[in-house]
């Protein structure tokens, strides 16, 4: 069953919490990766490295016009073409002109949430241009027309069975339950596309100020065709993506990997410094870099700068209790998990855009203990949760019913009086309904759906102190 | 203004801000000194070799460890050739051989010094493929069937079996990436004890920057190509090679 992207926000958890099939798929493959994580993250100095990685970062953030001009200035010196966009238009006009100008008609794309967070396939095929996923997991759900629905793991939400699926349906692959089969045909069918493609288009894990290079990660080694076999080759990272020297990049690497999958390398880590030269043998002619705002900026200034330091390895989303159980489609938007979360409404024009985003979470704290840059992530959606009540985007009822707590609680008298009335009141109810209440009116009945409410107690702990009190003085 | 100076002046006063919550108005930066280096090895290059070779085949390659040039280019031979033998077999057809079974996509073999290597792996019927230009369309026909590659590196790390394989000149990006195995020769020169180790001499030595400007594309390898996306069943060979295969040897000896 697919989740309905256009349904409010609890049917859409509703929709995945009803799929069996989601639930396993998304909670074997989290446990997999969280013991990995573990286990990768133990077998080195983990806390030392988590600790690096965020002064790294943070230090970058601090001093982040400076990256930022520092990174173009040595782009350029390579022969790379640097672009910014300060929004998703922007960035998908400017992709789209690169693609027009270089006549390109099919493009190959290595997994990028940057080019997620902007449509940039939709953009593409409005004008006419071929868009073909390259990863594995990502060349399946583009067959499934579906979004991914893991940062690192796009797939994540499918079992062996649903892919088998969409390889019969979409690529008239005989029936089979082999995974190696399924990669071999889709290793036949992509190679062709990147042999043909006109223009690569890849996001950026990170990019090294100091030297102007442009880093991706990979497993499968599509991040290395996309950026090697076509003419045209276009990075879209986000403005946050960088760090100083390429010590600092290679330190980061390995938090990402050990924190993303548990491998203290990625199979391939290809760096990019610039286009072909005379007598070189392969690379693009035309390397360009699109630098992407989109809303980090704005994120900065509204307080939410820590989420910046994000390495997008996906540690929270597997480590988070809420996200093991409905899934990344839930969410409803690019980014999922407890990162998504924070910087979904953080990033957006308007925070309450996404005002059930920062609800989406038990607020246990797991995923700041496995974040390896440590992001508070708790706090931040207790910053979010209290803006939106500043910004009075919280439900109407929501506010009037803390408003009346608020009052209920400051007033001892009222609180003594509602006490006993309530006490009074649901044990005459539960009395008539068998001892439990069965039932309450909106919007308590949502309690009630699922579970008995026990009345309340008939005395309350003051007056039982209070007799309590009177029975040992007069003994 | 333009988006550029939009978002350089909108990043500069937004941290202008003095109660701006993040990030903190001191944020030191990451010294090479303070810099810790992740996963450590140590040892004489013998030790050094060996953990390689442990740690390529625990991420699914496999390896070697020669004494001598002479065994090198032996080993060499018999693993092409051995391959050849493979994929003929794996055809199981009465006439399993096919022209282009001896192409090996190569980068240009005198970088491995070692003597009269292209010499007998042409006797030998090998065709060595060394392209010149893969935005040809013709060269690129060319080497798209071919099944085995062979390299060498730029460097080697030992703490996490991992290679370097640079992308300038004649050195093809395409013959570690697009054939089907892929053939790495290590002389113990290039293998360090870890990539921090690797980036700190080259930074010593003052060749760091030009070093990476110039390469156009630097790939840290370790292992062959691998997903797990299909419900976390491990497959190999999804874009690059399924088979990666190491030769080390001793060329400090001599």
């Amino acid at each position: 069953m697919q989740v309905d992207f256009n349904a409010p926000y609890k049917n859409r958890v509703q929709q995945a919490l009803a799929d069996p099939n989601l639930r396993v798929a998304v909670s074997n493959a989290t446990d997999r990766m969280t013991d990995a994580r573990l286990a990768s993250m133990d077998a080195v100095e983990g806390q030392k490295l988590r600790s690096q990685v965020r002064q790294m970062k943070q230090h970058v953030l601090r001093n982040w016009p400076d990256y930022l001009q520092q990174l173009e200035s040595n782009l350029t010196r390579n022969g790379c073409t640097v672009h910014w966009a300060e929004e998703t238009e922007d960035a998908q006009n400017i992709v789209r002109e690169i693609a027009l100008q270089n006549s390109a008609k099919l493009v190959v794309k290595s997994k990028s949430m940057a080019t997620e967070e902007i449509h940039l396939n939709q953009a593409l095929e409005e004008v006419g241009l071929r868009v073909v996923e390259t990863d594995l997991g990502e060349y399946i759900i583009q067959l499934a027309d579906e979004p991914p629905s893991h940062i690192v793991a796009p797939v994540i939400h499918k079992r062996l069975e649903e892919i088998a699926e969409v390889f019969q349906d979409k690529l008239d692959m005989p029936p089979t339950r082999e995974p190696t089969k399924m990669t071999s045909l889709a290793r036949a069918r992509l190679r062709q596309e990147f042999f043909a493609a006109g223009m690569g288009i890849s996001g950026c894990n990170f990019a090294i100020a100091e030297t102007g290079a442009i880093c991706i990660v990979t497993n499968e080694g599509n991040g290395r065709m996309v950026s090697s076999m076509p003419r045209v080759y276009v990075v879209v990272m986000g403005i946050e993506k960088l760090v100083p020297t390429v010590e600092d990049a290679f330190l980061q690497l390995q938090a990402l990997c050990r924190s993303a999958t548990g491998q203290n390398l990625t199979v391939y880590c290809s760096m990019t410094s610039g286009p072909r030269q005379d007598g070189d043998v392969d690379g693009p002619e035309q390397v360009h870099v699109v630098l992407l705002d989109n809303g980090r900026s704005r994120m900065l200034a509204r307080g939410y700068g820590e989420a910046l330091l994000c390495i997008r390895c996906g540690a929270c989303l597997n480590a988070c209790p809420v996200y093991q159980e409905i899934g990344g489609h839930a969410y409803g938007s690019t980014y999922n998990g407890p990162i998504g979360a924070v910087i979904t409404p953080a990033l957006a024009p308007e925070i309450s855009r996404f005002k059930e985003l920062p609800h989406a979470t038990s607020l246990c704290g797991a995923c700041r203990e496995a974040c390896p840059v440590k992001i508070d992530l708790p706090r931040l959606l207790l910053d979010l949760r209290s803006d939106l009540v500043q910004e009075n985007a919280s439900p109407k009822p929501e506010a009037w019913g803390i408003k009346s707590y608020a009052s209920l609680m400051s007033s001892r008298r009222m609180y003594e009086s509602l006490g006993k009335m309530a006490s009074i009141g649901s044990n005459l109810y539960a009395g008539m309904s068998g001892g439990n209440i069965k039932f309450m009116p909106p919007p308590l009945n949502g309690w009630t759906a699922y579970r008995d409410f026990a009345p309340f107690v008939p005395k309350s702990f003051r007056q039982w102190w209070k007799e309590r009190s009177k029975l040992r003085g007069q003994t | 203004m333009s988006a550029r100076d939009t978002i350089l002046s909108r990043l500069r006063e937004t941290l202008r801000q003095p109660h701006l919550p993040f990030p903190p108005a001191h944020s030191d930066p990451l010294t090479h000194a303070e810099r810790m280096t992740v996963t450590h090895a140590e040892g004489d290059p013998w030790t050094l070799a060996e953990r390689f070779a442990q740690e390529l085949t625990a991420v699914k390659g496999s390896c070697e460890l020669l004494e001598t040039e002479t065994e090198a280019r032996l080993s060499i031979i018999s693993r092409l050739q051995l391959w050849v033998e493979e994929e003929q077999a794996a055809r199981k057809t009465a006439e399993a051989e096919r022209a282009g079974d001896y192409d090996v996509l190569s980068w240009p073999l005198e970088q491995l010094r070692i003597e009269s290597l292209p010499l007998i792996l042409k006797e030998l019927g090998f065709k060595l493929i060394e392209p010149t230009d893969l935005h040809d369309p013709q060269q690129r026909e060319r080497i798209r069937p071919i099944r085995a590659g062979i390299t060498t590196v730029e460097a080697a790390f030992a703490s996490t079996g991992s290679f370097v394989v640079g992308g300038r000149g004649a050195n093809a990006r395409a013959a570690s990436l697009t054939p089907f195995r892929h053939l790495v020769v290590i002389p113990f020169s290039k293998l360090y004890a870890t990539g921090e180790e690797w980036l700190a001499q080259m930074r010593h030595a003052g060749r760091l920057d030009d070093y990476l400007r110039q390469s156009r594309n630097l790939s840290i390898i370790t292992g062959p190509s691998k997903s797990a996306d299909i419900e976390g069943n491990l497959t190999m060979g999804v874009h690059g090679p399924k088979v990666v295969h190491a030769i080390l040897f001793d060329d400090l000896q001599q």
